[in-house]
């Protein structure tokens, strides 16, 4: 297998993930929360993947999550993507597990974020950016990707680097 | 270490310019996208839904041969008298046809029901939907209604192959007409979802409730449909109004809460309403040299 299709193989193995997340979003179905995990999802393929190819990875899954939710097109991809290029031009900032978290926790806190705002400029007439209300809701959703970043990078990394080493990519040291 | 802060410099400008270029690209290119990103979920989708329908299977099939003769039993009884109800309902359809043509009256829209299991619910602040298995290939267009029995669900937003995306009541993007019980002079109300809940149970908003519209006393109003914007059939139920009807801030006009017909976060399966013929809305968006003049009814 070419080296070249790493990322897709590496998006083969991560979407059961995405898709668990999304499965345990439906079983919150009533609290009206959004579980996300996209963003932790980043962080163990951009210490060992070579840019384009984290490029690509991150697009799709941005996309993944963007296709089935009214949110803006490209809102959360292009984050992705601007988030897989500056780690993989800083791969000292994931160079062990504990900065491996950090990047986790603020990786996926931005992005939840970003898709947050995005599909709430739709409804700015109904909730105003800057009411208590708004503020509360998307601190709920923060916390929330908080946790989920924490408590699956290591069982999500782990199947990731098992994809990437099963696919022959090289270690993270050889790729900085 | 250079080489690779240059490369990430040059993977900036590039993004910027893809950017750019993704803000002007015409929006079929974007549906298109969504439309592949979408489509690649629906194997799985398909297979979460299958899964659940086996357990379902497998519990049903833990029942003891007592609880499942009870269950037919009750069901025979509720056939009987369902069956009894469809003679009453077949000699008032027949007297309804032969009055709207003495009265020379618009025919309603005739829908045929596709019955779908749900794949997937997905709530956040900004939206509340389901996903279902059935989609473009079985027949089902954008905008049909959904409901489960005569209780609204929501309206089919995207459809894709095999899958649909539906709009559930209480979600910010759905808008209604409905009459309200109790309102013996008719007036049309409004119907529409709810943005920024969580934690709490979803919640639609009925508004310009007339100031001397009062529900009927000892019961709680039912909101119930129009038929008046040729989506949803007339006498559906969305809902009801639980907390009664407040005035609002200018004392104008009266709103409430409408609290879903169906507790929309456990529904597993529902019924999709598709017109037989393609709606006014659907006909004014056809491109003129596609329309058929035979489809106006």
């Amino acid at each position: 297998m070419s080296l070249s299709w790493a990322w897709l193989i590496l998006l083969l193995a991560t979407y059961p993930w995405l898709l668990g997340v999304d499965l345990l979003s439906d079983s919150f179905a009533t609290s009206g929360v959004t579980l996300f995990i996209s963003g932790a999802a980043l962080i163990a393929p951009c210490r060992r993947l070579r840019r384009w190819q984290a490029v690509l990875f991150a697009a799709c899954v941005g996309f993944l999550f963007e296709a089935l939710r009214p949110i803006p097109d490209g809102a959360l991809a292009l984050l992705l993507v601007l988030v897989a290029i500056y780690l993989t031009s800083h791969r000292d900032l994931l160079r062990d597990t504990p900065k491996m978290f950090l990047a986790a926790i603020a990786v996926n806190m931005l992005a939840c974020t970003a898709w947050f705002f995005a599909a709430a400029l739709a409804h700015t007439k109904q909730v105003p950016l800057l009411s208590l209300h708004f503020l509360g809701q998307w601190l709920l959703h923060v916390l929330l990707a908080i946790i989920l970043a924490t408590l699956l990078l290591a069982p999500l990394a782990l199947v990731q680097n098992f994809a990437m080493d099963k696919a022959g990519l090289p270690q993270p040291d050889e790729a900085a | 270490m250079d080489n690779n802060r240059q490369g990430a410099k040059a993977s900036y400008v590039a993004l910027v310019f893809f950017i750019g270029l993704w803000m002007l690209l015409p929006s079929v290119v974007r549906r298109f996208n969504r439309e592949a990103f979408a489509e690649f979920q629906a194997p799985a989708l398909h297979l979460v839904g299958k899964g659940r329908d086996l357990a379902r299977y497998w519990e049903l099939k833990s029942r003891t041969p007592e609880e499942l003769a009870a269950a037919s039993r009750d069901l025979a009884r509720i056939n009987a008298a369902l069956e009894l109800k469809i003679h009453a309902l077949d000699d008032a359809r027949k007297e309804n046809i032969r009055l709207r043509e003495m009265l020379r009256y618009p025919a309603n829209t005739e829908f045929l029901t596709v019955v779908a299991r749900v794949s997937v619910r997905e709530t956040s602040s900004w939206w509340q939907r389901i996903v279902i298995r059935k989609g473009r290939s079985d027949g089902i267009r954008p905008g049909c209604p959904v409901v489960f029995g005569d209780r609204v669900i929501g309206r089919v937003s995207t459809v894709h192959l095999t899958t649909s995306e539906v709009e559930l009541v209480t979600s910010p993007g759905f808008r209604c007409t409905a009459f309200l019980e109790g309102d013996e002079q008719f007036h049309v109300v409004h119907v529409s979802g709810r943005a920024g809940l969580s934690l709490s149970a979803p919640r639609a908003m009925v508004s310009i409730i007339p100031l001397d519209y009062h529900p009927p006393a000892g019961q709680i109003a039912k909101v119930m449909t129009t038929g008046l914007g040729g989506v949803f059939p007339s006498g559906l139920t969305l809902g009801t109004l639980e907390d009664g009807a407040q005035p609002t801030a200018e004392k104008h006009m009266q709103e409430g809460v409408l609290t879903p017909a169906k507790e929309l976060n456990f529904i597993q399966e529902v019924s999709v309403l598709v017109p037989k013929y393609p709606t006014a809305g659907e006909i004014l968006l056809t491109p003129a040299d596609n329309a058929k003049p035979d489809e106006f009814r």
